[in-house]
């Protein structure tokens, strides 16, 4: 692991270089906000923000994908075969992610990366991406990154974990498509003296944040206590069941499958989907098992704060980047409800389920 | 008022024509089809609301 | 503000305590500066969770669609007038309702306020005429007339048109409002840029649908945007598509939209799709002289034919 140092007046060029090897992504200031862009050659990313409004999650998993395609027209060549649609997967970076959006990543590939199942869409972009971090000085109010398995020097899921030193960047290159990346903008100035100041400025962060939740009884509380727990038709009445929480969400990870035929064309889609839309889960039936708002909106919680948690024993689906609290048009918010959760106590062993 | 709002985002207003004709008024439905006609052709194609295939990603 | 707060304490308390209803709606304190959560309370000694200020934008007609118990909920103008118009279109019986009436001066935008300062937005209190805003660095103080919400600033029924009982004296009426100037731009503009208003005004639109639930309006069991025999319109982020479901579902909302504002508020993207709901309303005006919710006894403007209905669009 090297410790490396980039003058700023080094940056520009340093991407500008890498751009011959790689696709750029990197925060844009867009109107009031800034949302992560593919960046024209030359471009810098504009890192004058705490986080983007939307994760960055949609660089490997877009929101509307092409994944199959199919023509009838019989003058073309591949008529009346499905084929997958052309992708490309040559290699990009994002440059400026937050420490919490590449946790959430990896949250994620537990997912898109099973043992026994794999996402290749998902997969294949994550493969070609490195990332390139950017620690967090002064978080949110609503950032409670710290205790939700993450804070804003956080390594996991980062190639490099750059800080910001004024003057300069000092990069810590954690892993060789770092390093690839490293040697590609020509940043090769090691200053393995550094890392006490990187230390000092990962505690200092840590110390601002201001906003914590408490997840140690989540795991021992029973599943079915706490989805028969009182609590949830006063959680769930503000809910409009919209999408917000989901799509600015970097962990979350559900998709749907839509079929758009046009003329002699179609197309298979997998856009994002929300499990707080009322059609969720309907079956083909007709059947709706979560037909009302509370038995959404308790689904939610109970995902990324009680299933997650039993799943995969690596703590909470949730990295604690504050977006959906910050976008709630109701201010519905995890940090509440989590509250709630870890310090139910369930009235009698044999309540009866809510 | 559709008319109103479709013109209110950019589509032409000769591009659409409502019209009450019972198929018992043979002379008023040419009419209007060659009306309708005349007025569109004179627009060109429209290159508005026109989807092929989805544009995503 | 803080005396509204008081009187819906005791309101709600004393509604609960002697069962004259089983829930009533409002907003609670938020945990975000300039928000709060709407919220339901059936226990009286619970009524003192109820707040108001003006971060109550939300639509409260909202959650009252198909309900079946006895319910109080406090209504602004706007709110007052879904009311009616859910009443006159089945969704809620007049007599499941007490209508608590609350004369309201106008809600702030959170989006205007983050605007005008720097830095993340700390705490924000107010007074009847300022708002003082917070931040790691600074204080300001606003005058509250210039970051209301768009549809408060141009708002011309301030006071609930039906209540069961009134939170407070009613408030002057706002007169010589303007409210399609923008709209009239619009109209005057050219046909290409007029398109590419749209476009951009659309573009960054997530299809999350926050304006579709927060608007009192939306409430069908399945909503053309979820139908897939047929499928109406593409579920992507194609851009027609985009721009489908927002003309669409504006011109479902025709003559019942009273520009509550919620839709504009809830939008996690700041997108203005009240241009298009306004120009509906201004046509609404101009062709059959109609402003909804305004009574119950009149069903709204494309709901019924009159002799009279404009025809000359018709060949």
């Amino acid at each position: 692991m090297t410790l490396l140092t980039i003058d700023k007046q080094n940056w520009t060029k340093g991407l500008t270089a890498a751009a011959d090897q790689y696709q750029l992504f990197g925060p844009v200031k867009d109107k009031d906000q800034h949302q992560f862009k593919a960046l024209t050659k030359g471009q810098v990313p504009d890192l004058d923000l705490v986080n983007t409004r939307l994760s960055p999650k949609d660089l490997i998993f877009p929101q509307s994908e092409t994944i199959i395609e199919y023509s009838l027209d019989e003058s073309q060549a591949d008529h009346h075969i499905m084929k997958e649609a052309a992708k490309d997967y040559s290699p990009r970076a994002v440059v400026g992610i937050r420490p919490c959006d590449a946790k959430a990543v990896q949250l994620v590939k537990l997912n898109f990366d099973a043992p026994d199942v794999k996402d290749p869409y998902w997969l294949q972009a994550y493969e070609a991406t490195t990332f390139i971090g950017m620690a967090c000085d002064a978080p949110l109010s609503t950032c409670f990154c710290t205790s939700a398995g993450c804070g804003p020097y956080n390594a996991e899921g980062l190639d490099i974990l750059m800080m910001d030193q004024g003057e300069n960047y000092l990069a810590k290159v954690l892993t060789d498509k770092g390093q690839a990346f490293a040697d590609a903008a020509g940043w090769n100035q090691a200053t393995p003296e550094a890392a006490d100041a990187f230390m000092a400025a990962k505690d200092a962060a840590e110390a601002k944040i201001v906003s914590t939740i408490s997840t140690d009884n989540l795991v021992d509380t029973d599943l079915l206590e706490l989805h028969g727990a009182s609590f949830w038709d006063d959680v769930a009445f503000a809910c409009l069941n919209c999408g917000t929480c989901t799509f600015s969400c970097p962990t979350c990870w559900c998709f749907d499958l839509q079929d758009e035929v046009h003329g002699k064309s179609g197309v298979r889609m997998k856009n994002w989907d929300s499990c707080m839309f009322p059609i969720f889960t309907v079956h083909t039936t007709g059947h709706n098992p979560r037909e009302t708002k509370t038995q959404r909106v308790r689904q939610r919680f109970m995902h990324k704060l009680k299933y997650f948690v039993d799943k995969y024993q690596t703590g909470i689906m949730c990295v604690g980047c504050g977006r959906c609290v910050r976008q709630c048009p109701v201010n519905i918010d995890i940090r509440r409800v989590c509250a709630l959760m870890n310090s139910f106590k369930p009235a009698d062993a044999c309540a009866a389920q809510g | 008022m559709f008319t109103n709002l479709m013109e209110y985002m950019g589509i032409e207003r000769d591009r659409i024509h409502m019209s009450w004709v019972s198929s018992a008024e043979a002379t008023k439905f040419i009419d209007v089809v060659t009306q309708v006609t005349e007025a569109v052709r004179k627009l060109g194609p429209n290159t508005h609301f026109v989807k092929q295939q989805a544009k995503v990603a | 503000m803080s005396e509204y707060t008081e009187k819906m304490r005791q309101i709600a308390g004393r509604l609960l305590k002697d069962c004259t209803v089983e829930m009533v709606i409002g907003f609670r304190k938020g945990t975000m500066p300039m928000m709060n959560e709407p919220c339901f309370v059936t226990a009286p000694e619970d009524a003192d969770s109820l707040v108001w200020d003006s971060n109550c934008g939300i639509n409260l007609a909202n959650y009252l669609t198909n309900r079946k118990e006895k319910i109080a909920v406090f209504a602004k103008g706007c709110d007052s007038r879904n009311i009616v118009n859910h009443i006159v279109e089945n969704k809620i019986q007049r007599d499941q309702l007490h209508i608590i009436g609350v004369p309201c001066t106008g809600m702030i935008d959170k989006r205007k306020i983050h605007g005008m300062v720097d830095g993340e937005i700390l705490e924000v209190t107010e007074t009847e005429e300022t708002v003082k805003v917070r931040t790691a660095d600074a204080e300001t103080l606003l005058d509250k007339k210039e970051v209301l919400q768009n549809n408060c600033a141009l708002c011309i029924h301030r006071n609930p048109v039906i209540s069961d009982e009134m939170l407070a004296d009613p408030v002057e009426e706002q007169t010589d409002i303007d409210r399609y100037a923008d709209v009239r731009k619009i109209e005057e503009m050219g046909d290409e840029e007029k398109w590419q208003l749209f476009e951009d005004l659309l573009a960054p639109c997530i299809r999350c649908y926050a304006c579709r639930n927060a608007c009192p309006l939306c409430y069908c069991p399945t909503c053309f945007v979820d139908e897939s025999k047929p499928q109406w319109v593409g579920k992507g982020q194609d851009p027609i598509d985009i721009r489908t479901f927002h003309f669409l579902r504006a011109y479902h909302c025709a003559g019942r939209c009273t520009d509550c504002g919620a839709c504009q508020r809830a939008c996690p993207v700041g997108i203005d799709m009240r241009l298009l709901t306004r120009k509906l309303e201004k046509d609404c005006q101009e062709q059959f002289g109609w402003e909804a919710g305004l009574s119950l006894d009149s069903r709204p403007a494309l709901d019924v034919y009159q002799t009279n209905d404009p025809e000359a669009f018709i060949k």
